[in-house]
Parts: C-alpha cells; sequence; structure tokens
C-alpha cells in the first residue's frame, strides 16, 4: 500500500501524547534550578492530568479517524483506553512518590520527567499500528525505566537490576527488531494491515512464522511471559519500590497492549503455531509465577512474582481475542493497575526509609498499629486474589469467560488451579497483620500523597468491583481492531 | 426494595459496629441491626424481585428473588443472627466491634446467597461469606486456629474456584443468553449428558465443601474446635452450610442430566456421612468437636434429602437446612456459656449441674431434643421428610440413613447425662437473665418450625418443583428419543 498523498494527523488524537512530552521537557528544564522535587512532582502531575482531559475527549468525542500516519498511530478505543489505564498508572506513580523520594534519600528531580517520558513510550506502544512505531514506542519507555530501576546509587541491588534490566532488555530488543526485519522479509510491510493483506496473497511461511516467533517472544520479554520472566522479580525486588509500583503497572500494561493488537491482527496469519506457542507460554507463567510467590518470605518479592502470574491471567485474555478477550484485558489491566499500585504503595509505607524490611515478620499486628494501612492492603491483596466482590474478582470472571470461550478451557481450569496457590500466599500476608502480635515497632511515617493515592486505588478497587458495568460498557465497542 | 433491606441493613450494621467506641454502643448497634433485618425479613414472602443490570457484557445481571425457599431461610437465619450478635458484643474482648461487624457483613452475604438469582451474583456472595468468617476464624480463635485457617481456606477456595470454572464453561458451552437461572434452566438442559456431568462435578465438589458430606468435611471439624469459645462464630458456621442451598437452588435444576447421573453417588455419600457423623459424635469428649460431627450427620440427612429428587425430600432437606440453624446453633451457644462458667470444652469436666443449674439443664434438654429430631420440635418435619424422599428412590440407603434416628437419640441423651446428671462435679451458677434473653429465640424458632410447618413448606416447594420438573422434562426426552436435543453442539464445546 502507498502512503497517502497528505500526512493525515488528527491533532485531537495526538493531545494526550504531546502534552506528555511537553511536560517531560518542562519538568526538565526546571529540575535545572528546582532542587525540591515535590515541585516537579506537582508540574508532572498537572501535565498528566491534562494529557487524561484530552485523552477524555477523544474517547468520547466522534472518531473521524482510527488513527494518524496512515494507521501507524491509532487512536481506535483500545488505544485510547489503553492510555487512561497508563495515565491512571502513572498519576498514583508520581503520587506514590512525592514523599517518599525525599523520604528515601532518593530525591533527584530527574526522576518525574524520566517517568514522564517512559509513560509517553508507553502511549506509542499503545497507540502503534505498525512495527517500527512499536519499536520506537518500546525503546523510549524501556530507557528510561532503565535508568529509573538504578535509582538508588551506592545500592548493589538496585544498581544491579538497573543493569541487568538493560542487558536482557537490550537483548529483548534485538529479538524483536529481527523478528520484524524477518517480517518485513516475508511480507513486505511493516503496517499490521498491510502485513495481513500481504499473507492473504501467500508470502513467506517460514520466513513468517520465524519473524513472528521472534516478534512475540521480543514481546513476552516485556509482559514477563514464561520463559522470558526471568529478569522481572529480580529487577522488581532490587529497583526502588516506588519505581517498581511503576513498572509493575505501566510497562505491562503497554507490553500486553502490543502483544493484544499483534494477536489480534498479525500473528494468527502468520503462523497459527504461535498462538499455540502463546497458550503454552502463558501456561508456563500461570504455574511459575504463582508458585515462585508462594515460596518467599519478603513481600516485595513476593508481589514481584504475583506480577509475574497476573501476566499470566492477562495472557488468557489475549488468547480470548475476539471473544470479549480485548475488553477482558483492558479490564483486568484497570483493575489490576488500581490494586498492584495499592499494595505497593501500602509496602511502601511499611519498609524503613533505605526501602529495607520487606519481610512477612514485618506486617505483624499491622492491623492494630496501622489499623488504615492495613485494611486498605488486606483488600487489594483479597482483590489480586480474585475475592469477590472487588474488582479482581470481576476481572478474573472475564479473562477466564473469554479463554473458556474462544476453546482454552483447559488453561482455564489451570488458571484457576493456580489461583488457589495464589490466594494462598496473599492471604498469609492478611493473616499476619490481624491473627499475630506486633513484632516491629511501625514505621510512623505518614504523607498525605501516599494516602491519597492508596484512598483512590481503594476506592477504584471497590467500586470496579460493586459496578462493573459501566467501564466494561465502555470498552464494549471494542470488538474489532483495526486490520 | 424488601430484598434490598436484608442486604444493606446488616451490612450499614457492620459499619457502625466497626467504627463503634464503647461495647454498649457495639451492644446496641448489633440488636439495633439485626432486628430490624428480622422485622424486614418477615415482609420477604412476596416481596418484589431486583434486577438491575450489573455486567451487561457478559450477561450478568444483579438478580435478587426473595421468594422460595429464601424466605424462610432469610428468616430463620435473621433470628438467628440477634442472639447471636447480642453475645457476640457482650462476650468477646476486646475488639468486640470488629467481631460483631464480620457477624453481620456474614449475613448479608449469606441473604444474598440465598436470593440470587443469576449465577455470577450466588457465587459472588458465596465466596465474599467466606473471608468474614475465615477471619473470625484467625483473628478471635483458640490456640491452634492457624492450621485450622489454613484448612478451611484451601477446601473452600479449592472448592468453589473448581465452582467458578464450572459456571463459566457451563454458560459458554450451552449458549445460554445469560447467567440468568431462567436462561440457563432453558440452555443448560440441553447439554449432552457426558458435559452435564462434568460441569455437575465442578459444581458439586464446591458445594460438597460447604454441605459438607463425607469426604470433605474434615475442616469443618477444626473450623467449630478453633473458633471463638463463645460459640458465636460457630453458629455463622451453622449459617454458613449453604451447600445443600447451592444443590437444590443451582446444580440440580440446571443440569438435570448430570443431577441424575450423579445423584446416586451423592446419596450413598450422604448416607454414609449421617452414620459416620453421629457414630463419631458418641466417642468425642470435646463438646464442641461432638456437636460438629453431630451437625455432619445432620448435613448427611440433609443430602439424602437432595439426591433422592423427590419433591418430599427436597421440601425436607431445605426445611431441615433451616431448623438445624436454630437447634444446632443454640447448642453451640450453650457451649459457649458453659465454657464461660468452667473454662473447658471437656465434656469429662462436668457432670451433674443440674442440680446447681437447673433452668440452663432444661433449656439444654430441649435443645438437644430439638437437635436428635424429636416430634412436634424443628427438626422433626425436615429430616422425615428427607427421609421419605429418598425412600422413593433408594430405600435401602435410606433405611441405612434412618439408622442416624437412632444414633443420634443415643448420642443426644448420653451428651445431657455427660454434663447434666451424675454426681455433681462443681456448683455452677444458674442461667443469668441475659443468657435466657439470648435462648429463649431459638426455643420459640424451634416451636415455631415444629408445630406449624406447612407455610415454610409452601414456599420452598414453589422451588422444588423446578428440580422436579427438569427431572420429568428429562425422562420424557430419553423416553422419544428422536427429539434429542442438539447433542453435536453440545458435544463440541466438550471436546476441548
Amino acid at each position: 500500500m502507498n502512503l497517502p498523498p497528505v500526512v493525515d494527523v488528527h491533532w485531537g488524537q495526538l493531545a494526550p501524547a504531546i502534552t506528555l512530552l511537553a511536560t517531560a521537557v518542562v519538568t526538565l528544564l526546571l529540575a535545572l534550578w528546582q532542587k525540591d522535587s515535590r515541585q516537579v512532582a506537582a508540574t508532572a502531575l498537572l501535565g498528566i492530568v491534562t494529557a487524561f482531559v484530552f485523552n477524555l475527549t477523544a474517547f468520547l468525542g466522534e472518531r473521524e479517524a482510527l488513527g494518524s500516519f496512515g494507521l501507524r498511530f491509532l487512536a481506535d478505543t483500545p488505544a485510547l483506553a489503553f492510555n487512561f489505564v497508563l495515565l491512571l498508572g502513572a498519576a498514583l506513580a508520581v503520587l506514590v512518590s512525592y514523599d517518599q523520594l525525599p523520604r528515601m534519600h532518593l530525591d533527584h528531580p530527574e526522576y518525574y520527567p524520566l517517568m514522564l517520558l517512559s509513560t509517553l513510550g508507553a502511549m506509542v506502544m499503545v497507540a502503534a499500528g505498525d512495527l517500527v512505531t512499536l519499536v520506537l514506542g518500546l525503546e523510549i519507555m524501556s530507557l528510561a525505566v532503565y535508568v529509573l530501576s538504578a535509582w538508588r546509587t551506592r545500592s548493589r541491588q538496585s544498581e544491579e537490576a538497573g543493569m541487568k534490566y538493560f542487558l536482557l532488555g537490550a537483548f529483548g530488543s534485538a529479538i524483536l527488531i529481527y523478528g520484524m526485519a524477518l517480517t518485513y522479509g516475508a511480507t513486505g510491510a511493516f503496517v499490521y494491515g498491510d502485513i495481513v493483506a500481504a499473507l492473504d496473497g501467500g508470502g513467506l511461511p517460514l520466513l513468517a512464522t520465524l519473524g513472528g516467533a521472534l516478534v512475540l517472544a521480543g514481546l513476552a520479554f516485556k509482559a514477563s511471559l514464561a520463559p522470558f520472566h526471568q529478569w522481572a522479580p529480580d529487577v522488581y525486588t532490587g529497583a526502588p519500590t516506588i519505581v517498581t509500583t511503576f513498572m509493575t503497572v505501566v510497562v505491562k500494561a503497554a507490553a500486553f497492549a502490543a502483544v493484544l493488537r499483534l494477536v489480534a491482527t498479525v500473528l494468527p496469519q502468520l503462523s497459527p503455531w504461535l498462538l499455540t506457542a502463546l497458550a503454552v507460554s502463558v501456561a508456563a507463567t500461570l504455574v511459575i509465577g504463582n508458585l515462585a510467590a508462594l515460596r518467599q518470605r519478603g513481600v516485595k518479592r513476593m508481589l514481584a512474582y504475583s506480577a509475574v502470574a497476573h501476566a499470566g491471567y492477562l495472557g488468557l485474555a489475549v488468547l480470548g481475542t475476539g471473544h470479549g478477550g480485548v475488553e477482558a484485558a483492558i479490564w483486568y489491566l484497570t483493575a489490576y493497575t488500581l490494586m498492584n499500585v495499592g499494595a505497593f504503595a501500602v509496602l511502601t509505607m511499611v519498609v524503613d526509609s533505605s526501602d529495607q524490611g520487606d519481610d512477612i515478620e514485618r506486617f505483624a499486628g499491622l492491623g492494630q498499629e496501622r489499623p488504615w494501612l492495613a485494611f486498605a492492603l488486606t483488600f487489594f491483596l483479597l482483590s489480586l486474589g480474585g475475592i469477590p466482590p472487588l474488582a479482581g474478582f470481576v476481572g478474573k470472571v472475564m479473562v477466564f469467560q473469554s479463554a473458556i470461550d474462544a476453546g482454552y478451557l483447559w488453561l482455564a481450569v489451570l488458571g484457576i488451579v493456580t489461583s488457589v496457590i495464589a490466594l494462598v500466599y496473599y492471604f498469609r500476608v492478611v493473616a499476619v497483620m490481624y491473627f499475630r502480635k506486633p513484632e516491629y515497632q511501625p514505621q510512623s511515617f505518614r504523607s498525605a500523597a501516599s494516602s491519597l493515592a492508596i484512598g483512590v486505588a481503594f476506592a477504584g478497587t471497590v467500586l470496579l468491583g460493586l459496578l462493573p458495568g459501566w467501564w466494561h460498557g465502555a470498552l464494549f465497542v471494542v470488538g474489532q481492531l483495526p486490520r | 426494595m424488601i430484598a434490598a433491606a436484608v442486604l444493606v441493613l446488616p451490612l450499614l450494621g457492620a459499619v457502625l459496629s466497626a467504627f463503634a467506641r464503647s461495647q454498649r454502643a457495639v451492644v446496641r448497634v448489633a440488636l439495633l441491626s439485626t432486628m430490624t433485618t428480622f422485622a424486614a425479613a418477615l415482609f420477604l414472602p412476596g416481596a418484589a424481585t431486583v434486577d438491575l443490570p450489573w455486567l451487561p457484557g457478559l450477561g450478568v445481571t444483579f438478580s435478587l428473588d426473595p421468594n422460595g425457599a429464601a424466605a424462610v431461610l432469610v428468616v430463620v437465619a435473621a433470628l438467628v443472627m440477634i442472639p447471636t450478635a447480642l453475645i457476640a458484643g457482650l462476650r468477646v474482648a476486646p475488639r468486640s466491634g470488629g467481631f460483631v461487624a464480620l457477624l453481620l457483613v456474614a449475613q448479608a452475604g449469606l441473604n444474598g446467597i440465598f436470593m440470587a438469582r443469576d449465577l455470577i451474583v450466588f457465587y459472588l456472595f458465596w465466596e465474599a461469606t467466606l473471608i468474614p468468617s475465615l477471619i473470625l476464624l484467625g483473628a478471635f480463635g483458640l490456640e491452634r486456629r492457624s492450621a485450622a485457617v489454613a484448612k478451611y481456606l484451601v477446601y473452600a477456595i479449592g472448592g468453589s474456584f473448581l465452582m467458578l470454572v464450572s459456571i463459566l464453561a457451563l454458560k459458554s458451552l450451552s449458549g445460554a443468553a445469560s447467567f440468568h437461572l431462567t436462561d440457563l434452566m432453558v440452555a443448560a438442559p440441553q447439554l449432552a449428558v457426558g458435559t452435564q456431568t462434568w460441569l455437575f462435578a465442578g459444581l458439586a465438589i464446591g458445594m460438597a465443601v460447604k454441605l459438607p458430606i463425607w469426604p470433605l468435611h474434615s475442616w469443618l471439624i477444626d473450623l467449630n474446635e478453633q473458633n471463638h469459645p463463645s460459640g458465636a462464630a460457630d453458629v455463622l458456621g451453622t449459617l454458613y452450610k449453604v451447600g445443600g442451598f447451592g444443590f437444590f437452588a443451582w446444580a440440580l435444576p440446571i443440569l438435570p442430566a448430570g443431577a441424575e447421573r450423579l445423584a446416586p453417588l451423592l446419596l450413598a455419600l450422604g448416607a454414609f456421612t449421617a452414620v459416620y457423623g453421629a457414630v463419631i459424635a458418641t466417642s468425642q469428649d470435646n463438646l464442641k468437636r461432638l456437636l460438629a460431627y453431630a451437625s455432619l450427620s445432620h448435613m448427611g440427612i440433609v443430602a439424602v434429602g437432595l439426591f433422592g429428587l423427590h419433591i418430599a425430600g427436597l421440601n425436607g432437606a431445605i426445611y431441615l437446612l433451616a431448623a438445624q440453624m436454630l437447634s444446632t446453633g443454640g447448642l453451640f451457644l450453650v457451649s459457649g456459656m458453659l465454657y464461660a462458667r468452667r473454662r473447658s470444652f471437656d465434656v469429662g469436666a462436668y457432670g451433674g449441674l443440674a442440680k446447681s443449674a437447673p433452668a440452663l439443664g432444661a433449656l439444654t434438654l430441649f435443645l438437644i431434643f430439638a437437635f436428635i429430631g424429636v416430634p412436634g420440635l424443628g427438626n422433626f418435619p425436615g429430616e422425615f421428610l428427607s427421609l421419605l424422599g429418598a425412600f422413593q428412590t433408594a430405600p435401602w440407603l435410606a433405611a441405612l440413613a434412618t439408622l442416624t434416628v437412632i444414633a443420634a437419640g443415643v448420642f443426644g441423651v448420653n451428651l445431657y447425662q455427660r454434663l447434666f446428671q451424675g454426681p455433681p462435679t462443681a456448683t455452677l451458677r444458674d442461667i443469668d437473665s441475659l443468657e435466657a434473653y439470648v435462648l429463649v429465640p431459638f426455643v420459640a424458632g424451634i416451636l415455631w418450625l415444629g408445630f406449624a410447618p406447612a407455610p415454610q413448606l409452601e414456599q420452598i416447594e414453589t422451588q422444588s418443583e423446578l428440580v422436579v420438573l427438569q427431572q420429568e422434562a428429562l425422562q420424557r426426552q430419553s423416553l422419544a428419543p428422536d427429539s434429542l436435543a442438539p447433542e453435536s453442539l453440545a458435544a463440541d464445546g466438550g471436546e476441548r
């Protein structure tokens, strides 16, 4: 397909991304002379809210086109809905960091511009309608996160996390780009629609299969799907907790948005085997993530493995594409963003100022010492475990329903069995908080911004669970993705 | 309106009691909440249904129907909750507010279970009620509670998650328009017998855990033994034996062919459970373990009544489920009263109490009589009808289950003798006015259910008929082989 004669640009659809870019530049300049990171954080938050408003306008308004630049930068319902998830995650992460950054002695104002740039990259990934845009977004997002995960200088763990993430991330990107090259060789196209069109007329099956497999592997790395998940627990544990909060939601949402779109468009066309491979990978992720989480003593590492396990549940929704899987995935990611940020936000309040002390014993008696924190964490953990009437339950119902409708009953059964394991490790923390006497002096740190973040996450987790219909209804037009 | 009220009132009470500053305030909130809920529940029969869109994309509606068995079970549960919440507010210290709040949350959940007419909504309440009862055990239980919590969690969650897969697969494979009972009752019976059997088995495991029947019962014994010594949490445990109701309201009417296939097995397990519970109960020394096994025996009878798939047995099973809330619940509170006097659940530590505590002895004897099914008291109509129904389809197994009536008589009388007769071991104070007030609703309820069963049975029968009608439709189908359901559609789904 030839390029349209006039480059089509729809500024309204690009506004959220441009706003984030502009805010990142402004905050970076601000950081030059403003040594108080809280000012920078407030500016960043303002930018995120503005982007949110632009996105809302685009979401509710008339869609004059599905995207810009010849469908290379998409702005359809899934893309815009994913933007909400990303902006929500970013806003909550900024709030969680607001007071924690000074407290944890990580107080360099460049933190926030990097977070904004990473979110911008995630948005580009979500909007990507061709493979080149996808890689651009992926790299913008990843480079910022590599730096953030090594944010605690002079900490071996944090430096190791950054280094590991960078090396393996670069490796993953290389695989992805190689896969793209092979796909291009097989089809002569980068735009998803053109790839599908090219494959309808034959194409080179071996090259296409290989290309698709490598693209999938590269993205599976970012989405922490087994067997490409090994970096995730180490990086999530080694990085500062506030950064982990951001990574486990925003980066994961972007990766799944990309996988989702590929599965909805090109992957099954490249080779039907790729879906089988994905199903096996999802099964392995469910088993490994949950079993490993069960064995952790540290709550942070437990949550890190739980984040891997949730990639498995999201994978079920990806496989259910065409049977309500897209809506299920977006809905699940919304719920996951709220409950996961919530759980990590409470964790930041429990660990000490050097980010140490996340052993499960530290949570003993929290129900008496910090009743509100413990109460909120109980809800987040039960929601992560899929207990009704919280958001995580409805998410699980949607995800499993779409997988069963798509014929993956065995995967749904496996998902349910592993959910039982998951509930054991989530409930263990609840049990320690309420059923045991305090063993340590709890941290006395209090922060209005963190409380606000926890409050928003809590309200969202409960409200989405009690009234799941409206957000799902808004997504319901998602049905087909543009090809 | 009324249907929503019996959900909202307990929840409101829970919030208030969680924030109550003093124990007096907790007791007031507990009484106010449970009494208003009971008053509202009395208006349930004939009340309007609730139908709100909840998750239209997946075919889930927030549907509640306060008629049928719900009109009986919600009322009896609400009656039991009044004295239970009262004694919890007074006898649990510290943190009585939290205890009462958890009880009331669980009550709301139970009411939801009984009234739900959408399978997802039913599951939602089913599962949500687990958490308060788990936390009651974990936060207020005795020394060795952590093992009991773990066991309870694994059994309950394992069972109910399997149930969830079955529920989701049920709609997907049958192509039902929604998760509403009426849609499922039309679509699911069209499934092939094999598929129905698998789906039924998935539901049955989750429900059998909560019934409970052998071999999925062992969590119950530990739960009752380790719960808070006031007995209030055990009363909740007694109300929360909702597995039988799950079969009655969902599994049996939706999957008639699966039910027909697996009913003989489940009936046999029920009959065995009835005998097993009764026999083990006679040899227990711990009062709460004894009561747990004895009530397990009742649950066996419930299962026998249900899986006879006969109208009398179905009515009787649900009636027994309601009546045992009163008799078993009352005895658990008596065990708490005894514990308050001697700090022991060892039956051997008591004896000859009738001398020093004659009124307590008389009330206990009344409850024991109700418990073992003496005619004229609450359990009798339910037990009788359950066995009668089973006799129509499986006379030998029903005869086996009937033996438990004898065994129950033995352990009931034996229990009374060990506690209250013989040489006095100690002088204990007799029942005080509070305890008398606590036991009055139980006595009144037992007499009510014992002497006037007809209106309640009529209510229950409107729902039992669904099971019987579905079975009759199944028979007609198998008599007319030409009109077989489109097997191909179901088989296609079942093989994946």
